[in-house]
């Protein structure tokens, strides 16, 4: 049964690419997640809509997490540019410290869903609190994932690899969950 | 009359053997002559296709115009009629134009079947041809579309304020009606908390039009008067389906769903119509909900006027046959419940003991 | 199974186009079974595609059996269902709940989503784009075993004891929220919405992978008006998912805090089993909204690829153009839009308001018009051909006539007021299963009979194929035409026995035809299977173009190694069809052929692009 042929394959001249597969790759995960979210928040309106929708204050830790993951952003941002600029020894501070906000953010959330126990909004009961949890839920479970991936890239910064791709992809998609945090906090807050 | 099958079979007989004829299955296990194309292969191929257009529209046609009367339900409602009328336009529609892009399609793989002599033509796109192929089908659907859309909004529109109003509620795996009662025309409130082995609407007793509603185990309506149907569902989904009235409505947990319809043959019309001394019209379960769904069948009776208000006198209210639940009613209506639910006021004293104990 | 097909890779030494090393001293373990080579990843889901099809279309059977014989007695099925058999022999009826909802689930999702598009995508989508593997072969693998992962899931529960899950295909709640209400909703549908959210996750990393890899990795000269429609197919396939399916991911996950947290998203007011449940304010419709806005679009995602696979064998065996190219890749386009907004059409009797009913009528009917478009093309690509019935041919024509046949029936089905009367009767089920179930099966088994002798570097039996092909086409036929009439007279769907109504009584003869015609179509596809596992070992060594097609493909080895092409990859000149041109010698000229060597059948304007095609050599030396 052996008869593939063997050959050698000749390099190939890079091709101008249009974008790196990975980072485009990125971009389209990124796509689903925001799906994702839009199926939620559509469920969310279409369900409010009909009624017996048990109304509740969004609790203030959400706003101080809210600004927590701007300034998250902010040093993502910085450690992008310092390995742009080949500034190898401020990336990992930057990065450290994103992730301390990082786990911070994670915590205020915590924080925010014990004010909602507080004011007795059970994940079981209305829908309008059940909800509240999920969304939140899983938006920090994707925020676990980005965590994660910071770990790999500041595992990588220590043993002072910078691969600009990773870290530029990294930064995307530390963006976007900001970006997405901040339109369910708006849609949220706007939407009770 | 198994004669389908048979035709079936002889017809799967058929192109066995064809095959089987001509062809040298051997050849596979023997090792085969190294012939690269077999023109004459591609012939039965182009004969088979033609064969199979040719049988398959005589059998499609021949069965349809013989046999239809066995599946066509008979319809018995003022919309029913209107979206049978839909529903054979566009029959009649898409049947042309199945049968012409069938045979085209059929006819083209066997005139065009290989041929050495031959060089396909190269035609790889025609814009004219294309426009009209996309704007002919668009107009005949607006058509179809426009017409649906007008009968649609009518079967959805409000129903009338004088329509006879009916419950319909399904369980696992039955269905129960409950209707409004002689007295108030209106139907009790109800609470799925108050459901209880014999509260089976969870009637809400504090509501005084809930005194006289009742509880029926047959589909009672009258003929010519139009019927709102009120739908919900206990457990899991159902759907309500009659077929001869051409209503569907999911019975859903939580909501109230509801269908308007106007029947327009009583049982004892569509009996003569059919010649069928036996016919009852019935009411089927169509949403999957659990090990009896496909039996979930509930009688349905059409009554003339005079029938109905007959049948109607002779139904009793569900509090009369259940008087312990006078105690949920709350005392200053209690006189009033009982003259609705017609429960004889001389019972009054052996229902309040009752009650205290 | 993919074993069989052994790839010589000791000597290759392999450099990416981007840079990561990849590990080729390939033991058994990395060359078959965590292989990262598209090729053998989309053998393994052909192979668990097919265990999977036999698996469902005996399932089928099994159902077949209760509607067309329910008199018989079936206890010698006994050593295999059971206790699912009471003692006269006749299957429990929550059991024939859990084998329709078993078969729908296997057929759509595991068969003609992963069978189907998993195998074609991978296989296809480098080799006719012209690029050494997918973007990442990592994450193709990982989307293999996720898919490997979710079928083990599915697979066990099918065993248990309560049953696999019970609600139809479609999960419902409550039904499938509570296992008072139907054992299968118990651990079983628990399974199936693990084996769900794997196959999420599966479907997710392969559409990223496909669209990634039509995006950022075509050859030179590969432009999308170059594209082959298969690529075109499979593109806006991949694109249709990644925006479905994490709405049923959602939609999934909801029903997973329902079931088990006890929240309600989608349970309100009920009362089961003597008691009253605590949930209040939910809505069940809900659900439904957030399944159909996956499942209208997966039906398209089930159909494009065989369009595709057909379009590309219908082209090159009827040796002409592919009728309207533009229109071909414009219609899939506008219907991968459309798919998106006329999910509502499943939910017209749920209560729903009125007026959005009126919309998805509109929007539905609309949707018809590029289906109807496709089928033209189709036909008018035949007329005037050199038409060669090779058996995928065979079954490209059968693609066409079911795609017609079913599409016809979406007429009735999309006008609102005609629906009232068929939804959810057999009308619907032989809709669908004409226009997508039939119509993808026989893409697929196309694809299969076509590409074999690029997949294992052999031929398949022609007569064979033949055999196979008739059997299946009038099977199918004679298994789903006379639903119509069934459906008409309004029997609904998954009942067990039609014998409870005086109405739906009278369908012996036609259930038993349907049955019988069931039995022999499924007994058919062993003539398949045979054909299949035979020439992987025994058949015909292939050519290198077996059918004298133009696509890129055909130019890589006869058993192309991991890399696809030994030394360079071809440059693309022309668009996938240029069969039958005139003034050519021979009726195919394939893409890498450049216009400067064909002078005698170019036309005008690419005569035009022969100063291009040297400056663009020149460059990219
Ligand atoms: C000509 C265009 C089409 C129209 C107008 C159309 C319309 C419809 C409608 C209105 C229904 C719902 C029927 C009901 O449940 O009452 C339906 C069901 C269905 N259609 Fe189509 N359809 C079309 C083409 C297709 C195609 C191309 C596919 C698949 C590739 C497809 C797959 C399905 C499936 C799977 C269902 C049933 C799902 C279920 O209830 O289990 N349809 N179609
Ligand atoms: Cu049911
Ligand atoms: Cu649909």
């Amino acid at each position: 049964m052996n008869e593939a042929i063997d050959f050698k394959i000749v390099e190939e001249p890079k091709k101008p690419l249009a974008m790196n597969p990975k980072k485009f790759g990125m971009w389209l995960f990124m796509a689903s997640i925001f799906i994702l979210f839009m199926a939620f928040t559509s469920a969310y309106i279409v369900r409010r809509a009909e009624g017996n929708w048990q109304l509740f204050e969004l609790p203030k830790q959400f706003l101080f997490s809210t600004v927590v993951i701007v300034l998250s952003s902010v040093t993502m941002q910085l450690t992008y540019w310092s390995v742009k600029k080949e500034l190898t020894q401020r990336v990992k501070p930057m990065i450290l410290i994103t992730f301390i906000l990082g786990i911070v953010f994670l915590f205020l959330q915590w924080l925010g869903w014990e004010e909602m126990v507080g004011q007795s909004v059970h994940l079981v009961g209305n829908p309008s609190g059940s909800f509240l949890y999920i969304i939140t839920g899983l938006h920090g479970a994707h925020i676990i994932s980005a965590i994660a991936f910071l770990l790999i890239v500041l595992h990588k910064a220590f043993q002072n690899k910078f691969d600009s791709v990773q870290i530029e992809i990294c930064t995307t998609y530390w963006h976007f969950l900001g970006v997405l945090w901040l339109y369910l906090f708006v849609f949220l807050t706007l939407l009770r | 009359m198994n004669w389908i099958i048979w035709l079936g079979a002889v017809l799967v007989l058929v192109i066995l053997y064809m095959i089987f004829k001509i062809g040298n299955l051997v050849g596979l296990v023997k090792g085969k002559k190294d012939e690269e194309f077999s023109i004459s292969w591609n012939n039965i191929n182009a004969y088979l296709f033609m064969a199979f257009m040719v049988f398959g529209l005589i059998g499609f046609f021949w069965y349809s115009f013989a046999y239809f009367s066995d599946y066509d339900p008979p319809v018995a409602s003022i919309h029913g009629k209107i979206t049978d009328d839909l529903f054979w336009l566009t029959m009649w529609v898409t049947v042309i134009a199945f049968t012409l892009i069938f045979i085209v399609m059929f006819w083209f793989t066997f005139a065009y079947r290989y041929d050495k002599s031959r060089k396909a033509v190269f035609f790889a796109d025609n814009t004219k041809l294309e426009l009209v192929w996309t704007v002919v089908p668009a107009i005949v659907l607006a058509l179809l579309i426009l017409k649906g859309l007008s009968v649609w909004s009518d079967i959805t529109s409000p129903a009338s304020k004088d329509a006879v109003v009916v419950e319909m509620v399904g369980q696992q795996f039955l269905w129960m009606a409950r209707y409004p009662g002689t007295k108030d025309k209106e139907l009790g409130h109800h609470n799925y908390k108050l459901i209880d082995a014999s509260n089976e609407f969870g009637l809400d007793l504090t509501d005084k039009n809930s005194f006289d509603d009742f509880k029926s185990l047959e589909l009672h309506i009258p003929v010519n008067k139009e019927i709102l149907m009120k739908i919900r569902a206990k457990d899991v989904l159902h759907s309500v389906f009659l077929p001869h009235f051409r209503v569907k409505m999911d019975a859903v947990p939580g909501v109230q769903t509801h269908f308007k319809f106007t029947a327009t043959k009583t049982t004892a019309e569509m009996r003569e119509e059919l010649n069928n001394p036996k016919f009852n019209y019935e009411m089927a379960c169509t949403e999957v909900c659990g090990r009896g769904h496909f039996s979930m069948k509930f009688p349905v009776v059409v009554d003339t006027e005079e029938d109905y208000n007959k049948w109607l006198a002779s139904q009793q209210s569900w509090l009369s046959q259940n008087p312990e639940y006078m105690k949920y009613v709350p005392a200053e209506l209690k006189e009033a419940a009982m003259i609705k639910a017609g429960i004889p006021l001389d019972n009054a004293v052996t229902v309040q003991t009752a009650a205290i104990k | 199974m993919a074993t069989l097909d052994v790839h010589h890779q000791t000597e290759i030494q392999h450099h990416d186009d981007h840079g990561h090393d990849h590990e080729h001293h390939g033991n058994f373990w990395t060359t078959y079974i965590f292989s990262e080579d598209h090729k053998v990843i989309a053998k393994q889901f052909l192979l668990t595609g097919m265990a999977w099809a036999l698996i469902g279309g005996v399932l089928s059977v099994l159902f077949r059996l209760q509607l067309g014989f329910p008199e018989a007695n079936l206890s010698w099925l006994k050593p295999i269902l059971g206790g699912w058999l009471d003692s006269n022999g006749k299957i429990d009826p929550e059991f024939y709940l859990a084998l329709v909802t078993m078969h729908g689930t296997i057929m759509v999702f595991f068969v003609l989503t992963a069978g189907l598009s998993g195998t074609f995508s991978n296989f296809l989508i480098p080799l006719q784009i012209g690029a050494r593997d997918m973007a990442s072969g990592f994450m193709n693998m990982l989307s293999y075993w996720f898919f490997f992962l979710s079928s083990a899931v599915m697979f066990v529960s099918l065993f248990i004891s309560t049953g696999p899950a019970a609600g139809g295909w479609v999960i419902y709640p409550p039904l499938s929220a509570l296992p008072q209400a139907i054992p299968g909703s118990g651990l079983g549908m628990t399974m199936w919405l693990v084996s769900m959210a794997l196959f999420i996750v599966s479907s997710l990393l392969g559409s990223i992978n496909y669209i990634t890899t039509v995006i950022n990795m075509r050859t030179v000269g590969m432009s999308f008006s170059k594209l082959p429609l298969t690529i075109w197919a499979f593109f806006l396939t991949a694109v249709i998912g990644i925006l479905s399916f994490p709405v049923l991911f959602s939609a999934a996950l909801l029903l997973i805090f329902d079931r088990s947290f006890g929240t309600s998203f989608y349970l309100s007011d009920i009362y089961i089993a003597g008691e009253a449940l605590p949930n209040q304010g939910g809505s069940p419709i809900l659900f439904q909204h957030l399944f159909w806005f996956l499942g209208h679009p997966e039906v398209y995602i089930v159909l494009l690829p065989a369009l595709g696979i057909t379009s590309e064998i219908i082209a090159t065996n009827s040796r002409k153009p592919i009728f309207g190219y533009k229109a071909m890749v414009g219609s899939m386009l506008f219907i991968a839009i459309l798919s998106f907004v006329v999910w509502a059409h499943h939910m017209f009797v749920t209560g729903m308001n009125p007026f959005l009913g009126s919309v998805f009528t509109l929007l539905t009917l609309i949707i018809a018009v590029p289906s109807a478009v496709k089928i033209f093309n189709y036909v008018t690509t035949l007329w005037q051909g050199n038409i060669r019935f090779t058996p995928a041919m065979l079954f490209s024509i059968g693609l066409v006539s079911f795609f017609l046949t079913g599409g016809i029936t979406g007429i009735f089905l999309g006008n609102s007021a005609v629906d009232i009367q068929l939804h959810d009767t057999y009308f619907v089920v032989a809709h669908f299963h004409l226009v997508m179930g039939s119509a993808s099966f026989f893409g697929m088994m196309a694809g299969v009979y076509h590409w074999f002798p690029k997949m294992f570097g052999r031929m398949m039996d022609e007569k064979l194929g033949y055999l196979h092909f008739w059997l299946t086409f009038v099977g199918v036929y004679l298994v789903f035409f006379p639903m119509h009439y069934i459906g008409i007279a309004g029997f609904p769907r998954r009942y067990y026995s039609w014998t409870a109504f005086e109405t739906f009584s009278g369908f012996a003869d036609l259930n038993m035809l349907v049955s019988v015609a069931a039995i022999i179509t499924l007994a058919a596809q062993f003539v398949f299977l045979f054909n299949f596992i035979y020439n992987i070992f025994r058949g015909k060594h292939a050519p290198a173009n077996p059918w004298n097609a133009t696509t890129l493909e055909w130019t890589t080895p006869r058993l192309p190694g991991h890399g696809n092409w030994p030394g360079e990859i071809p440059t693309v000149y022309r668009w996938p069809y240029d069969y039958s041109k005139p003034g050519s010698k021979e009726d195919f000229i394939p893409q890498h052929i450049p216009f400067s060597e064909t002078p005698e059948s170019n036309l005008p304007s690419e005569n035009d692009q022969i100063k291009l095609e040297l400056g663009g050599v020149g460059t990219k030396h």
